[in-house]
């Protein structure tokens, strides 16, 4: 069975990525990169992953109670979403797939609007325009083609705004992502290219998607790719931070390709015992994001048992009050869908509304 | 504190049934939220479903190696206690959130079941109807394919017979493969007064012959053969058996039935006879079905195969019915029974399907008298061939105005004459003519004879 | 004689094809170690080998655009799409492509392929997963589209499809996969063109197609208590449609209603209305009605029973044309 990279040894060192904090929780340097993130910085990061690890596993739950259609869950890339989420400034714009709900977190979106597309009584959940964070896109890499062009339009109002897109390995292969390269390359965009390659796409690894590493996919199409590890939560936000300010500077786009693993399945309907090994999930999850910078917190600035005990106990009140939002969360009522198909009057919209009402659908509760 | 049951969801897994692997409580556990319950095996891998409720374990549904399926209890759990977990919503099901079964197809919440004969839930115009409220009525049997077709019309003319109220499907077609045509309507709409239970007045020129419309003389060709079928097989058939078969003998009286007139115009000016189309053939017919009451012998037949002669207390009346297609005589069936108003309707009835095309093969069959109206034609009488299996048929001539004497003056009065042909073998001189008295009295003198049905 | 879903049966007809014919290939996305996110290729990598039953990269367009030239080459690709909503970047493909090189090539080029797609909603799904994208296949000149509605249908027309010579778009009503039904192992039980009359009656016909065949069904069902004979026809085969029994069935009723999906406006339940109208004119009563989805993109799908024609929406169509006359 193929596997999504070769596993040479116990160690990621023949694979060259970008690391500050080993697996073990312990700081390395780096040549080009440095974290100057102080104690509660990380604290804060480290409560950011536990929160939206914990209310990914309730998300989980209320769809195996029947609660949710679907949900996609972000088991092992909490630091590659946190680590990219806190990096971004408020006024840059974030288009994601549809597992970033760690993004959607650190853009101040409440968790029971992410679930509303899970629950499908809504296709969006937020207004992306106060989040600055799009709605989320299901067809894949959709969105990196939307996302250059919103950059584009930064450039010509010279807003000093960086665009980051996110997609996983998967997409790296369809013609938009590729088309997205060749504008961003082309027009000198302000975007940041933020690749989650959790090494499965659904059922198929990554050598499916592409014979050579995929930062490196950048240099063919004209401007830098750079590898991180994907668990490692500082060495996410540093490089991240970088390429941030790199477009917003005027400087262009950059690939990131955070190396992580998808822990759990690709959905909630996908079995992944089919098609790859147990053996493979156990070498990750040594790798966990949220342990290693535990241990060191515990290691280097002593943060007592109590203070991750306050943030469990915060990370399920919240997973509890997401709980009773899903359950209060009622349909829609059906004339609703006529709302926003078009921005102005149209006659079948009008025929359809009308039809609906006549056949005593809607227009109260449902 | 209250009991509640979990089902067993769809999990996404293409999941009609699960079979319990493991337990992981047992009755009488206190459970947090979320807790795992169980593990089920589906088609391919093994799942663990986290317990919707806080509470204590109160029922196990199944054991280990048992095939639930889904929508099937699970466990029940009491809940309300004095658990730290947080209370659920009273909105909250542990169902998928529609409140129906849904099968599972991989993705999504699944393809509702549909359980129990489908029902209309709402109609155009606000009215909800209650499913399952009312007994159903019964349902329609599925009508087998069968060769009718609708009729062929186009909108304007549709819309032209709904205009004045006529059914088009009642309407026989006279334009291309049976085309209801706006004439054809026309033709209905203006016969008005001569929808009547007699057959219309005869035109000065007839160019319909055995069923054919023959072209004129002047540009038609000097010899034309038309095959014998259809209608004209028939007629011609029944008629060489009936005439080399029964030995015909006739019989005519002369009726002053001026009573019988006068009558059917007082009838007719009555509103509750508005729709009901009255003409001398309806008494003629209650005539004959009398007499047959009164003399049973005219209602048989001679049976020569089987040695009998077959008398019926029952009279199907045939009326011979002149339609494009040729000469047919449909019956009304159990005629004796009915009363003017009935009498009236069915030979309205008959006439019409004739016209259209639409009398059924049951009416063709079983008639025990007939009555042939030359009336209409201006002709006063007429020695009619038997319908096979019958034993006396009556012709009806004009009613037409004519001396007649009474109390020794001459005046004028409405006289017609009916004929009466019969089969000798079975039918004497004295039963034909007794008969036949009894029309005559009947139409001569009708209001005591409909009084004393 | 066996008993089956349609999933199931779609499985067996793929794995007779491919050992009919070894030139037979499929691909799709997690088609091969997956056996496809509904399982319709279970086992057949196992048995065919990763040459015959290949995993694809994440790309539509790709997987379209390969089986293209694997078809020159003298192969019969069968191309699985993931989802109704995912064709859309095979769509220039398909329509450029596909659609035109047997014309373009006077024939040389035989584009036997056939494009599975799983379409239509009725499944509680998320954006993208409930779509009914046939209307544009129907439309292009070139291509052929059809949709089984029960597993014996599934099992023998995919069968024929693959060795029809013709491109085929194969639309799988999803929420039909999990269906049990009877399939004949020995005979087809029609061509694969062939319309179907899956409920007879007398008052009405209906026409459908898809998933909206068994909705039609247990209209007709709802309409048969309420004292109304209902005729409804499968279309089975959307472009080219089978006129005949159509034509038959509306020359007998008198009565026209088209049931799917897709919304009206420019759709294949138009084209039926249309041609049955010019064949059937002098026949019919009442104008003839469509019962579609409505003119919005697909809404969530907890309102989705409100947005698709259902049993009280085809109901009041047949209402409708019953009471027109009067």
């Amino acid at each position: 069975m193929a596997l999504g990279f070769e596993l040479k040894g116990e160690s990621m060192s023949e694979i060259p990525l970008v690391q500050l904090l080993t697996p073990e929780g312990e700081r390395v340097t780096h040549p080009e990169y440095e974290s100057t993130l102080g104690k509660d910085e990380v604290f804060g990061m480290h409560r950011d992953m536990t929160i939206i690890r914990r209310l990914c596993n309730e998300a989980t739950s209320l769809q195996r109670q029947g609660q949710l259609a679907l949900w996609a869950p972000l088991q092992g890339q909490e630091a590659a979403q946190i680590g990219a989420g806190r990096a971004l400034e408020p006024m840059d714009f974030t288009f994601p797939s549809y597992r970033e709900h760690g993004i959607a977190w650190c853009r101040g979106i409440p968790p029971e609007n992410w679930l509303r597309l899970f629950r499908a009584v809504d296709h969006g959940g937020w207004d992306p325009q106060q989040y600055r964070h799009s709605v989320p896109t299901i067809v894949i890499g959709n969105q990196a083609l939307n996302a250059v062009g919103y950059a584009m339009g930064v450039q010509r109002d010279g807003a000093e705004e960086a665009t980051m897109v996110f997609f996983g390995d998967g997409a790296t292969s369809e013609g938009d992502v590729n088309e997205a390269f060749v504008w961003a390359g082309s027009f000198d965009a302000p975007i940041v290219f933020f690749v989650q390659n959790n090494q499965w796409a659904i059922s198929e690894p990554t050598v499916r998607q592409s014979k050579i590493p995929l930062y490196r996919r950048a240099e063919g199409f004209g401007f830098p790719g750079i590898r991180v590890d994907g668990n490692d939560v500082l060495a996410v936000h540093e490089v991240t931070k970088r390429a941030l300010a790199h477009a917003r500077e005027g400087g262009g786009p950059t690939l990131i390709e955070a190396f992580t693993y998808r822990m759990g399945a690709h959905t909630t309907s996908d079995d992944p015992t089919r098609y790859r090994i147990d053996a493979e999930v156990e070498v990750w999850k040594h790798r966990d994001p949220l342990e290693r910078v535990k241990a060191y917190l515990v290691r280097q600035h002593q943060v007592p048992a109590s203070e991750f005990d306050a943030t469990i106990a915060e990370a399920d009140a919240l997973a509890a009050k997401l709980r009773a939002d899903v359950l209060a969360m009622d349909s829609p009522d059906p004339l609703s869908i006529f709302e926003f198909a078009y921005a102005d009057v149209h006659p079948l919209i009008e025929e359809g509304k009308r039809d609906m009402i006549e056949l005593g659908v809607g227009g109260g509760a449902h | 504190m209250s009991t509640r049951e979990f089902l067993l969801p769809d999990v996404g897994e293409g999941l009609t049934e699960a079979e319990i692997v493991v337990w992981k409580v047992a009755v009488g556990d206190t459970i947090a939220l979320n807790q795992p319950l169980i593990d089920i095996e589906t088609a391919k891998a093994t799942v663990e479903l986290p317990s919707p409720y806080a509470g204590v374990v109160t029922k196990l549904h199944g054991e280990v190696g048992d095939v639930v399926p889904v929508g099937a209890p699970l466990i029940e759990i009491e809940v309300g206690g004095s658990d730290a977990a947080p209370p659920a919503s009273s909105a909250e099901s542990a169902t998928a959130p529609q409140g129906e079964g849904r099968t599972a197809v991989l993705v999504g919440y699944g393809v509702a079941t549909d359980e129990g004969a489908p029902t209309r839930h709402r109609r155009r115009g606000g009215a909800v109807t209650t499913p399952v409220a009312a007994p159903p009525a019964p349902p329609v049997p599925v009508t087998p394919s069968t060769n009718l077709l609708a009729p062929r019309s186009t909108p304007p003319v549709r819309l032209y017979a709904k205009q004045h109220g006529i059914d088009i499907g009642s309407i026989r077609g006279t334009g291309r493969d049976g085309l209801i045509t706006r004439s054809d309507v026309e033709r209905v709409v203006s016969g008005g007064t001569t929808r009547v239970a007699s057959v219309p007045a005869a035109p000065t020129g007839v160019t319909r012959f055995v069923g054919h419309e023959l072209a004129p003389w002047e540009s038609g060709p000097k010899e034309e053969r038309i095959p014998v079928r259809g209608v004209l097989r028939s007629m011609a058939d029944a008629m060489v058996q009936s005439a080399f078969t029964a030995p015909h003998a006739a019989a005519w009286v002369r009726v002053d039935a001026t009573k019988s007139v006068e009558l059917l115009s007082a009838l007719k000016a009555r509103p509750s006879m508005a729709n009901v189309r009255l003409s001398p053939l309806t008494l003629v017919a209650l005539a004959l079905c009398d007499a047959a009451r009164h003399f049973p012998g005219i209602n048989s037949r001679f049976d020569d195969t089987a040695g009998e002669v077959i008398v019926r207390r029952s009279v199907a009346l045939g009326i011979a019915a002149d339609t494009p297609r040729g000469l047919i005589v449909p019956n009304i069936k159990d005629a004796d029974a009915l009363d003017l108003v009935g009498m009236a309707n069915a030979l309205t009835t008959l006439v019409e399907k004739a016209r259209a095309g639409t009398t059924t093969p049951n009416e063709m069959i079983g008639t025990t008298l007939t009555i042939t109206n030359v009336g209409p034609f201006g002709i006063d009488g007429a020695m009619p061939i038997l319908p096979p299996g019958t034993s006396a048929i009556v012709a009806v001539g004009q009613i037409a105005k004519a001396p007649w004497v009474v109390d020794d003056e001459v005046v004028v009065r409405h006289v017609v004459e009916i004929a009466m042909s019969f089969d000798h073998r079975c039918i004497d001189g004295a039963l034909a003519s007794s008969v036949l008295a009894h029309v005559g009295r009947f139409l001569n003198h009708p209001a005591p004879a409909l009084l004393a049905r | 004689m066996a008993q089956m879903t349609m999933a199931k049966a779609l499985n067996e007809g793929l794995r007779r094809a491919l050992e009919d014919n070894p030139k037979v290939l499929l691909m799709g996305e997690d088609i091969g170690k997956l056996g496809g996110v509904f399982r319709v290729t279970d086992g057949l990598q196992k048995d065919f080998g990763e040459d015959r039953i290949i995993d694809s990269p994440l790309a539509e367009s790709g997987i379209v655009g390969t089986a293209v030239g694997l078809a020159i080459r003298g192969y019969r690709p069968v191309c699985e799409i993931q989802f109704d909503g995912f064709v859309y970047p095979a769509f220039d493909q398909i329509v450029s492509q596909v659609a035109k090189l047997h014309s373009r090539s006077h024939g040389v080029y035989k584009m036997a392929m056939v494009i599975r797609i799983p379409f239509g909603g009725q499944i509680g799904a998320i954006e993208h997963h409930s779509e009914s994208p046939e209307g544009y296949f129907a439309h292009t000149a070139g291509l052929r589209v059809v949709s089984p509605t029960t597993p014996n249908d599934a099992y023998w027309m995919i069968q024929q499809a693959i060795t029809h010579d013709d491109p085929i778009i194969f639309c799988e009503p999803k929420c039909r996969y999990w269906e049990k039904g009877e399939v004949d192992l020995d005979r087809p039980p029609r061509g694969l063109f062939d319309a179907h009359v899956a409920r007879e009656g007398s008052d009405v016909t209906v026409v459908a197609y898809g998933p909206s065949v068994r909705t039609a069904v247990r209209a007709a069902e709802a309409a048969s208590a309420e004292g109304r004979s209902v005729e409804v026809i499968d279309a089975r085969s959307i472009a080219p449609l089978d006129l005949p029994p159509m034509v038959a069935s509306v020359q007998k009723t008198g009565r026209l209603v088209v049931v799917a999906e897709a919304p009206a406006n420019a759709s294949v339940a138009s084209e039926i209305v249309a041609r049955l109208t010019e064949e059937c004119f002098y026949s019919l009563r009442a104008p003839a009605l469509r019962v579609t989805g409505y003119h919005t993109p697909y809404p969530p799908s907890r309102v989705e029973e409100e947005y698709l024609p259902n049993i009280d929406r085809i109901l009041d169509a047949v209402d409708r044309v019953m009471g027109f006359e009067s």
